[in-house]
């Protein structure tokens, strides 16, 4: 195992197997990928904060087996911030925060690609801070499907009186996160709204989509998870990259953007790989901003 | 991260009130097991049934009967039996102090613990220190999930323990479980005291453990490590339905998306 040392503000954090090609169909070493957390650091730092993080670790690159972990690793430096947090079994588990670049750093040399994150902060594990639509499309449907979806979820939502803001999932899908930030929102209440409304979708396109987890019910169809709304639950965070092919981006995207892009016909079109998510965010800065800090409630509750 | 409490209140007798969370004090270690369809492994529901009718009963066709004769029934709304329910209360009122020898063990249904709430330390130690020393347990009635109860609430180990009591008319007599009195031979008594004497040890519960959940627990790991598992299919949601306001509201707001 070759080992470097990287000086940083905490001292010198020795990283592996820099050279490791991780992507091997498309040549993105571990070099790459800490070189591309580097420079988005400043755009994920602020949705990863306080977050109880889930790692999934691709040890021996993408093609391989994977694996989550929950639990904070024991051999991590001193300076890693972590948080117990309750989990469904009444167990505790002892997460890491990654509040730091030092901490993303380190996640990443640990080869965990994938950053996934709770919908709720570590110190308040009920209060969802945003409501979630995941929307998964079972084939032959695909991300412009999704487009379509997310462009009607869109308008229906703004009727309803909520901004909602998209990003791709880095892998076939579209996630639509509407910002709550509100200290008395529950899971049982973003439950229930996304439910009721992943129901009414259902109910008036019929043809397009599906508030079924049923296998056989999503062929063709978009899927609206609204399950993810749960305590539970992870998503992966924005700016994060997947473990795909190629070093996909779970991007955010403007509306007006997706218009354009729907329209194109274009699946392709819609994935963000490393190089571009840098170069968008500097141009754009984090179109993802307004889901930390806009204050809305979930009306007819 | 503090426990979470299932009820937070004050704890209060004559001009003391001292602001409290009660928590649980034990958490059974069971193994539990889901009701699986063998043939596709899908989780098995209860649904109520109509053997007259031979068909499945939907919730709102249910209602409550007391059975006051064979066949004959008091019909109870939840109104009703609502009306008869304990004001929601956040106090532990106690009502009496006793000598904590005197609590028959019988009565003991549930153990919790009382921890202290903010601004509440000092009183509370207060009361854990003096209740110890005077061996004193609180007699208090208690609110919870719509029922009253009747609590002790002990000094142990510096921090104060509920324990919620079986109410009197619960305790079964006990008279004819005791044969009637015969006479004791001094030789039988002594005999036995020797042999009680010599198997006294102290009181170390630690020592014992479920032998057969242990066993059990060891299984499922065998198992499991063995990749012995089976899938259940993905589970079925059910239409999206909501509270009928939201539902109003948002197809509402559809018609709007759909008109434009």
């Amino acid at each position: 195992m070759s080992r470097t040392f990287v000086d940083m503000a905490r001292g010198r954090l020795p990283l592996s197997n820099l050279e490791k090609d991780l992507y091997p169909s498309y040549g993105f070493t571990k070099a790459n990928i800490l070189e591309y957390y580097r420079g988005i650091a400043p755009f994920i730092l602020p949705h990863l904060k306080d977050r109880a993080l889930t790692l999934k670790r691709y040890p021996e690159g993408v093609e391989q087996d994977f694996f989550f972990e929950k639990r904070c690793p024991m051999h991590r430096p001193a300076w890693v911030k972590t948080a117990e947090v309750p989990q469904d079994d009444g167990d505790k588990i002892r997460f890491c925060l990654v509040n730091d670049l030092e901490t993303l750093i380190w996640v990443e040399n640990l080869a965990s690609l994938e950053l996934h994150v709770p919908l709720a902060r570590a110190g308040s594990p009920w209060t969802p801070d945003s409501m979630v639509f995941d929307l998964d499309p079972g084939d032959p449907a695909n991300i412009l499907d999704c487009a379509r979806v997310a462009l009607i979820l869109r308008d229906l939502l703004s009727r309803m009186g909520l901004a909602s803001y998209i990003k791709t999932s880095g892998q076939k899908g579209l996630h639509v996160f509407v910002p709550l930030n509100r200290k008395d929102t529950t899971f049982e209440d973003t439950k229930t709204f996304s439910k009721a409304v992943a129901g009414i979708m259902q109910k008036h396109y019929p043809a397009l989509v599906t508030a079924k987890m049923a296998k056989q019910e999503r062929i063709g169809k978009v899927f609206i998870n609204w399950s993810q709304n749960d305590a539970s639950k992870t998503m992966i965070c924005v700016y994060s990259l997947r473990a795909r092919e190629k070093p996909f981006v779970s991007f955010p995207v403007e509306w007006k953007e997706l218009e354009d892009l729907a329209g194109l016909g274009d699946p392709e079109r819609l994935q963000v790989v490393h190089s571009e998510a840098v170069r968008r965010t500097e141009e754009k800065g984090d179109l993802f901003r307004d889901v930390l800090v806009k204050e809305q409630k979930l009306p007819h509750l | 991260m503090a426990v979470q409490g299932i009820w937070s209140g004050t704890i209060s007798f004559s001009l003391v009130a001292i602001p409290v969370r009660l928590v649980k004090a034990i958490e059974p270690r069971g193994v539990s097991f889901h009701l699986l369809h063998s043939k596709d492994y899908s989780r098995l529901s209860r649904k109520m049934f109509c053997p007259e009718e031979n068909t499945m009963v939907p919730p709102d066709e249910i209602v409550r009967g007391y059975e006051i004769l064979p066949d004959k029934y008091i019909l109870m709304t939840d109104e009703e039996l609502e009306s008869v329910s304990p004001e929601r209360s956040r106090t532990i009122e106690i009502v009496e102090f006793i000598d904590t020898k005197d609590v028959d063990p019988i009565y003991y249904d549930h153990p919790y613990y009382l921890v202290p709430s903010k601004g509440g330390e000092k009183a509370y130690q207060l009361l854990v220190e003096v209740m110890r020393r005077t061996n004193k347990a609180g007699l208090a009635k208690f609110v919870m999930a719509e029922r009253e109860y009747l609590v002790a609430v002990f000094s142990r180990d510096g921090a104060l323990a509920l324990t919620t009591l079986h109410y009197s008319d619960e305790i079964l007599p006990d008279e004819d479980m005791s044969p009637k009195k015969g006479k004791i031979g001094a030789e039988e008594e002594s005999r036995m005291k020797k042999s009680i004497e010599q198997m006294i040890e102290d009181f170390n519960p630690g020592k014992y453990a479920d032998e057969r959940r242990k066993k059990l627990v060891d299984l499922l790991a065998t198992k499991a490590k063995e990749k012995a598992l089976v899938e259940a299919p993905a589970v079925e949601e059910e239409e999206g339905e909501g509270p009928a306001d939201l539902v109003a509201a948002l197809e509402e707001s559809m018609r709007k998306v759909k008109a434009r």
